[in-house]
């Protein structure tokens, strides 16, 4: 068996005239947790449904476990846990129950776990399903995921109903899951959540895979934001490649010069700034927010590449 | 097949209720029915009687043709005829289309498919689920036939032909739930099979042709287990379609993904009309599907009654001794059997209203309800819009059915004076079926989570409706109907001191459904 747990190249989906992917590639790695990232609608469910063998392709490769997920599906997925992004769950069962149900269709649960997580995600199982609170309904989706004993778990926006405290559990326990040999294929729009979890990124638009890569290795493409506080002007700036957003001003009879900077230039804007005679300096590394941003930009589709 | 048994299991879990709600209403029906002709109908006499006194071919249309009518196991199936035709194919319907496109709409199966079940499963276990309900429910009816005093293997004949009627009808949903994406589609789809399924019945029995064979309905009744000789094998024939559709069922969920259906709307409008944002416009949107479904059975129904009117009154007018015995001249004699149709008109109304109504609470339990209510929409001006659409959907409904039944017995009898008083007749039943609507307005309003009562009510009216008067039940469960005190027109005259106590009735129950509503938590689930 390979290293790749999901290998997925070039894949198309049509919804009548509508193309939802759009040749889409994915690989998610043994071990890893890999963050999926994407705005509403970009694709990230149908990826998800038709690797989980619910849709058919219309078009590319997919493989789970190395094998075809629409006609093998039924016996790869007792080794796959999924959190549906909608989660809807038996009305007149309790959550105990419903949680049962849920992952009896895949491994089962781990008995221990199953208690653990009940009582550090703060659940009542023994209340109706018709009485949860969404977050309520997600935590029981979770727990029934996360206790089961597979080697793949797929999560679809999983904590968009939790609270920051229950946000902190569920990323505690993705990292204990992790450590103890699972795979986590984690979509979310959600930067934080991803930035705090992932292993590495894949970040589609438009049924297109934008970029795909270690944190490390998006944030080489992007740029550093830099505040300096300079005795004298800054010589030269305007000599930088691909410096952007130059603003000068005086503060307290300082220079006061803001821009920002790709990561082969910062070493030759450090050095013109350092002539200037530093007094105070702010430098920013790219957050994934601004990595997402940009990803987005209508017109830098397909500028950075990992 | 993978993950059947698991399926099986959560099915069983999930829907172990409205199984047993089922199993118990058919066999209740048919035991109640079975036993009350068995202690009206007591001497040989008596039976022989029966046979002479319905054999007209309007009656035929209606419960079918039965072989050995001059039995109690005739009597009893042609009593149940009717409400067989209905409820054995709704058991199915129901049951199929809960449990797979229903649970495949609210996202439930996408949750169990992305385990080890195989896509095939839910289907093929809601049909081993539903075959096992008939199972029971053929036990019931074997046994409640026994108790009526029929015969062991006439009894096991006819309790299977009526099982067999709801499994073929299951596996019709089945395959219209590959079709189409809502489970409000299934049962259109379903209703529609089941209309045209009762009018091939009713019209190859009135003309004694094959058309008979073409229907599911026909199937039950050809198999003759009252007469001389029965035919069993005639249950092959709906074994072999049902099996036959399963598999066509069980073959296009291979085809076809989650969620998706083999039939798809277009895309639609891009924003509201100014009429939708109000809330008598978004009411009126939730319920036109459905109020159209009831306006076409209803009106269906009234126009192949009036036109069999003319049959009726030549089958009485046949029987010289029977009518002069009983003072019929031309004019009345078809008042009986127009009186009757007018009670069937009124269960659809009454029908109508508690599903529409029902539907007031399905909103509230997915959600939809709090974010309008938030707004600047009132409790009192939403619900006041949804009872106006309902309330101005059951006129449509009373006044198209009067006045099409009107006009074709017009047709069918050449006497016009028809029209009017058809229309008059329909029109007094409408307070009794606003009293139902206020029954189904007032636990909506106050006790959401018991709206089934509704249900139950919908249920007794029309069993009391249907066969109260046959089965000679006294009066004291008669009157429990609204639809009785209304004082069965065209026969005998319309009481409009109890229309006004009726209509009084309806409008004290939906005062207090109104109150009740001001003040309750919303959402109830």
């Amino acid at each position: 068996m390979s290293d790749d747990i999901v290998r997925i190249e070039g894949l198309v989906k049509q919804f009548g005239r509508f193309r939802a992917l759009d040749g889409l590639d994915l690989d998610v790695r043994r071990g890893e947790v890999h963050g999926f990232l994407g705005p509403n609608g970009a694709g990230k469910s149908t990826t998800i449904r038709i690797l989980l063998g619910l849709m058919r392709l219309d078009g590319g490769r997919i493989t789970l476990f190395d094998r075809d997920p629409w006609s093998e599906g039924t016996r790869l997925r007792g080794d796959v846990a999924y959190v549906p992004g909608d989660v809807s769950l038996w009305a007149g069962l309790t959550g105990g129950e419903c949680m049962d149900i849920l992952a009896g269709v895949h491994g089962g649960m781990n008995p221990g776990r199953r208690a653990e997580l009940i009582d550090r995600f703060d659940l009542d199982p023994t209340k109706r399903a018709r009485d949860y609170s969404k977050g309520n309904r997600q935590k029981v989706a979770l727990v029934a995921a996360l206790a089961s004993e597979v080697g793949l778990i797929v999560l679809d926006e999983p904590t968009s109903g939790l609270d920051p405290l229950m946000e902190q559990v569920f990323q505690d326990v993705i990292r204990e899951r992790r450590q103890q040999g699972a795979t986590v294929l984690l979509s979310s729009h959600i930067l934080s959540e991803v930035e705090a979890l992932a292993d590495r990124v894949s970040i589609i638009r438009r049924g297109k895979t934008v970029t795909s890569g270690t944190l490390a290795d998006l944030r080489r493409h992007t740029r550093t934001s830099v505040h300096a506080l300079t005795g004298s002007a800054v010589a030269s700036l305007d000599m930088v490649a691909g410096l952007e957003g130059l603003r000068t001003g005086q503060v307290d009879g300082s220079v006061e010069t803001r821009f920002t900077v790709g990561p082969d230039e910062l070493g030759q804007a450090m050095g013109l700034i350092h002539a200037a005679g530093i007094r105070g300096l702010t430098v920013e590394p790219p957050s994934l927010d601004e990595l997402f941003l940009r990803n987005y930009s209508e017109d830098e589709t397909g500028a950075v590449s990992a | 097949m993978t993950g059947t048994a698991a399926m099986l299991a959560i099915q069983w879990r999930a829907q172990r209720r409205r199984l047993l709600v089922w199993v118990l209403a058919t066999v209740g029906t048919l035991a109640f029915t079975a036993i009350a002709v068995a202690q009206l109908y007591n001497t040989p006499e008596e039976i022989a009687s029966y046979g002479q006194a319905v054999v007209s071919d309007a009656l035929v249309a209606i419960n079918g043709h039965v072989e050995g009518i001059d039995t109690l196991g005739g009597i009893i199936q042609d009593e149940f005829g009717f409400i067989a035709s209905f409820l054995m194919p709704l058991v199915g319907l129901a049951l199929v289309a809960g449990m797979t496109r229903g649970e495949e709409e609210s996202g439930r199966l996408e949750a169990l498919l992305a385990g080890r079940i195989d896509r095939r499963s839910p289907v093929v276990s809601a049909m081993l689920l539903v075959v096992a309900a008939v199972v029971v429910m053929d036990v019931g009816f074997v046994l409640a036939l026994l108790a009526a005093g029929i015969e062991l293997g006439p009894a096991v004949l006819y309790a299977q032909a009526l099982g067999m009627v709801t499994v073929v009808f299951a596996a019709l949903a089945a395959v219209c739930a590959q079709v189409v994406l809502h489970s409000r589609g299934v049962y259109a789809l379903g209703f529609a099979a089941l209309g045209l399924s009762y009018v091939l019945r009713g019209v190859g029995d009135v003309n004694e042709t094959f058309w008979v064979w073409l229907s599911p309905l026909g199937w039950l009744e050809k198999t003759a287990p009252f007469a001389d000789e029965q035919r069993w094998w005639v249950l092959l024939i709906p074994m072999a379609v049902a099996t036959g559709l399963t598999f066509l069922a069980v073959g296009l969920t291979r085809r076809r993904d989650l969620g998706a259906a083999l039939y798809r709307q277009g895309p639609g409008e891009p924003a509201a009309s100014a009429w939708l944002v109000r809330p008598i416009g978004l009411a009126l949107h939730g319920q036109l599907g459905s109020f159209l479904g009831w306006l076409v059975g209803s009106v269906a129904l009234a126009a192949v009654m009036g036109a069999l009117a003319q049959e009726v009154v030549g089958a009485i007018l046949g029987n010289p001794s029977v009518s002069e015995a009983m003072g019929i001249t031309r004019h009345d004699a078809a008042d009986g059997f127009l009186a009757s149709t007018q009670v069937y008109l009124a269960v659809i109304a009454c029908g109508y209203v508690v599903q529409a109504l029902g539907s007031l609470r399905r909103e509230e339990a997915a959600g939809r309800l709090e974010p309008v209510l938030a707004g600047a929409s009132g409790r009192m001006r939403w619900l006041g819009a949804q009872v106006l659409v309902v309330g101005t959907g059951l006129v449509v409904i009373v006044v198209l059915s009067a006045v099409v039944f009107g006009a074709t017995t017009s047709l069918s009898t050449g006497d016009s004076g028809y029209v009017g008083t058809l229309l008059v007749s329909g029109l007094a039943y409408l307070p009794a079926e606003l009293v139902m609507a206020a029954v189904a307005v007032l636990l909506y309003g106050i006790v959401p989570r018991a709206f089934g009562l509704a249900w139950a009510a919908f249920a007794a009216v029309t069993f009391i409706g249907l066969l109260g008067a046959a089965l000679q039940l006294p009066d004291w469960v008669l009157n429990l109907s609204p639809l009785t005190h209304v004082g069965n027109p065209p026969v005998d005259d319309i009481d409009t001191t109890a229309l006004a106590r009726l209509g009084l009735l309806s409008a004290l129950l939906a005062s207090a459904a109104f109150a009740g509503f001001r003040h309750r938590r919303i959402p109830q689930g």
